[in-house]
């Protein structure tokens, strides 16, 4: 059984007016690294608000199951404590609360939605000190509002730092390499890299092969007009970078 | 047409009636009182400064008598009759009916805390508070109001030559009216800042009315307020700043949720000789739902030609995407939304400078937050 299974998946904005995904098939298998390749406005942030179930993304048909589990009712948070993590695109600034204070509350909701212990403060400071140092985050970025004056790099590496602190099970991607140099770049995928599992799998979203120079993914589906339209190994992304979306857009 | 006015008498609500009964056979002022109070009713929504505030018809039957009670860390230095009118018709109710004022004189460094308890039925107090030339202080003043009751207070600020004073009004859960008309007078390169915290009631209203002399002085006035359904808070400014190179600052937020009613009107008044005068005025405000209800009025009038003045008035509703990231990473949608209020509404009372204090109000707007979910 896949991890995650898309079939047929039908989805839309504004209320149903505009359907953006249109009969979505997908499955990643517990351990694999999946990319998703597709040209602006094929919907591949759309189904990542859709995995996650933001509000305002209505499924219209087909289903999403997770661990054979049908999450298509589950509320954002509730899908946060099975394991889904979304790093976004566009993190948000969230002025007032600190990031350490948001990340020790976001882990302890999540265990206390699964029936375990909430970490002690001490225990918890030791887990960020630990997870920090892998992607140079510092303890003064961390005293900071959530991403609130961080450049673009740094709201990357702080989407990653809260993913190897909250440890989840499935991890999406959504443009992790856009506004990333290339040094930024090398740092979020070591930290992408460390959270490779035999028990974990990742759908990672992007526009452009070069990310997946860093994070080598075991299959590759291209994405246009709401649907997968072609999926293969990692020389399907190589084929993307020379020729272009052209005929895929085209086929679809 | 033209030239002739009809005016019907006023049909008297019965606490209006209780009011003018309780002023029977007064002279000077107080008479004066009556019949301004006779004429023109309590404060309602034809006053354009009530507009939003219908202080009237939400005290229409209340006419028993209630009780003010003041307690505080100390007792006042005197309680003195009151002489002169003040000008507004609660103030001189308040004066006329609320026995001798007490007086507060402040010394160095002296904390006063007064705890203002109003009961069933319509109330009034006076109290004054001095802060003698050079002295710095800090006054924290809390007040609440029973149900079916209606408190008319009204207090005088005199903060003399180059003085500094610390005013932390806060009102807890406040089922009745109360309405706290405050003046404040600022000496020459004195320091007032001032922070008021209201989860409104049936209905708050807090006035306060600075006169500034420009003169180095500077003041701050910043409110925060947080209304569940059915409560009802109005924040009422005036600044007249008189004289060369003042400053004021204010900043007031706030958070209202279906079915509340929040109102903000803040007036800064420079005058011709006000010059070089720093003023700042911001207003910004949650809606949480869709039938919550802010009204809001910022007003500058500037007379002089090289000041520096500016307000902002903003209202919106709560970060939907800030929402969907918090519960991303697993948390709670109440508990999303109240971090975030609470974390919009914070930052006036982040610039209390007393840390006790701040933290106090700072629980006491967590549990506000706590029981709107």
């Amino acid at each position: 059984m896949p991890m995650l299974e898309i079939s047929n998946l039908h989805a839309s904005v504004d209320n149903g007016a505009k359907p953006i995904l249109k009969g979505l098939d997908l499955s990643v298998p517990k351990g694999e690294v999946h990319a998703i390749m597709g040209p602006n406005g094929s919907g591949k942030s759309t189904l990542s608000y859709v995995l996650t179930g933001r509000d305002g993304y209505d499924v219209t048909e087909g289903k999403v199951s997770f661990e054979g589990e049908d999450i298509g009712d589950l509320e954002p948070e509730e899908r946060a404590a099975r394991g889904l993590y979304l790093s976004f695109q566009y993190p948000v600034e969230i002025p007032g609360v600190p990031t350490l204070t948001f990340i020790r509350e976001s882990l302890n909701a999540q265990r206390k939605a699964r029936g375990e212990e909430e970490v002690s403060a001490p225990d918890f400071m030791r887990l960020i000190r630990e997870k920090a140092a892998i992607l140079n985050v510092s303890m003064d970025m961390l005293k900071r509002p959530v991403n609130v004056g961080f450049s673009g790099g740094e709201k990357k590496r702080m989407e990653i730092l809260q993913a190897l602190v909250l440890e989840p099970r499935f991890l999406i991607l959504d443009e992790t390499d856009s506004g990333l140099d290339i040094d930024a770049l090398k740092v979020v995928s070591e930290g992408v890299n460390a959270l490779r599992s035999p028990d974990r799998a990742m759908l990672v979203i992007t526009h452009y092969q070069r990310l997946l120079d860093y994070i080598a993914p075991d299959k590759v589906h291209v994405m246009s007009a709401g649907r997968i339209v072609a999926s293969g190994g990692p020389e399907l992304a190589k084929e993307l970078e020379a020729e272009g979306y052209d005929k895929y857009v085209r086929a679809a | 047409m033209g030239g002739i006015r009809m005016t019907l008498p006023l049909k008297l609500t019965p606490a209006e009636t209780a009011l003018l009964d309780a002023l029977d056979g007064a002279t000077g002022w107080r008479a004066a009182t009556r019949a301004a109070l006779e004429n023109r009713g309590l404060p309602n929504k034809r006053d354009e400064a009530w507009k939003w505030t219908d202080l009237r018809r939400l005290t229409g039957n209340i006419t028993e008598a209630g009780t003010i009670a003041i307690t505080g860390t100390r007792e006042p230095d005197a309680k003195l009759p009151i002489r002169h009118a003040p000008t507004d018709i609660l103030p001189r109710l308040a004066g006329a009916l609320g026995g001798e004022a007490r007086i507060y004189t402040l010394s160095e460094g002296e904390s006063l805390s007064l705890e203002v308890t109003a009961s069933v039925g319509v109330g009034h107090a006076i109290y004054v508070v001095e802060v003698p030339t050079g002295v710095s202080a800090q006054v924290r003043e809390r007040l609440s109001v029973a149900d079916g009751g209606f408190a008319n207070i009204a207090v005088l600020y005199r903060i003399g030559e180059g003085a500094s004073l610390d005013r932390i009004v806060s009102i807890g859960d406040c089922p009745g009216i109360l309405a706290v008309s405050s003046g404040v007078d600022l000496g020459e390169g004195a320091s007032l800042r001032q922070t008021t915290l209201t989860f409104g009631g049936k209905l708050v209203r807090l006035e306060t009315h600075l006169a500034h002399p420009g003169a180095k002085a500077e003041a701050v006035m910043d409110a925060v307020y947080l209304l569940a359904p059915n409560r009802h808070a109005d924040l009422t400014t005036t600044a007249t700043i008189s004289g060369p190179e003042g400053n004021l600052s204010q900043l007031t937020k706030g958070a209202v949720a279906s079915h509340g009613h929040g109102v903000f009107q803040g007036k800064i008044h420079v005058e011709r000789e006000a010059q070089r005068t720093d003023a700042r005025m911001t207003h910004r405000a949650l809606m949480l739902g869709d039938r919550a209800e802010i009204d809001a009025k910022p007003e500058l009038e500037i007379y002089a030609d090289d000041v520096q003045c500016a307000h902002g008035n903003a209202l919106g509703a709560i970060d939907e995407t800030a929402l969907f990231y918090m519960r991303q990473r697993g948390l709670p949608e109440a508990q999303a939304r109240a971090i975030l209020i609470r974390s919009f509404l914070a930052e006036p009372l982040d610039r209390i400078r007393d840390p006790q204090i701040r933290d106090s109000l700072l629980e006491d707007l967590v549990t506000g937050l706590e029981a709107l979910s």
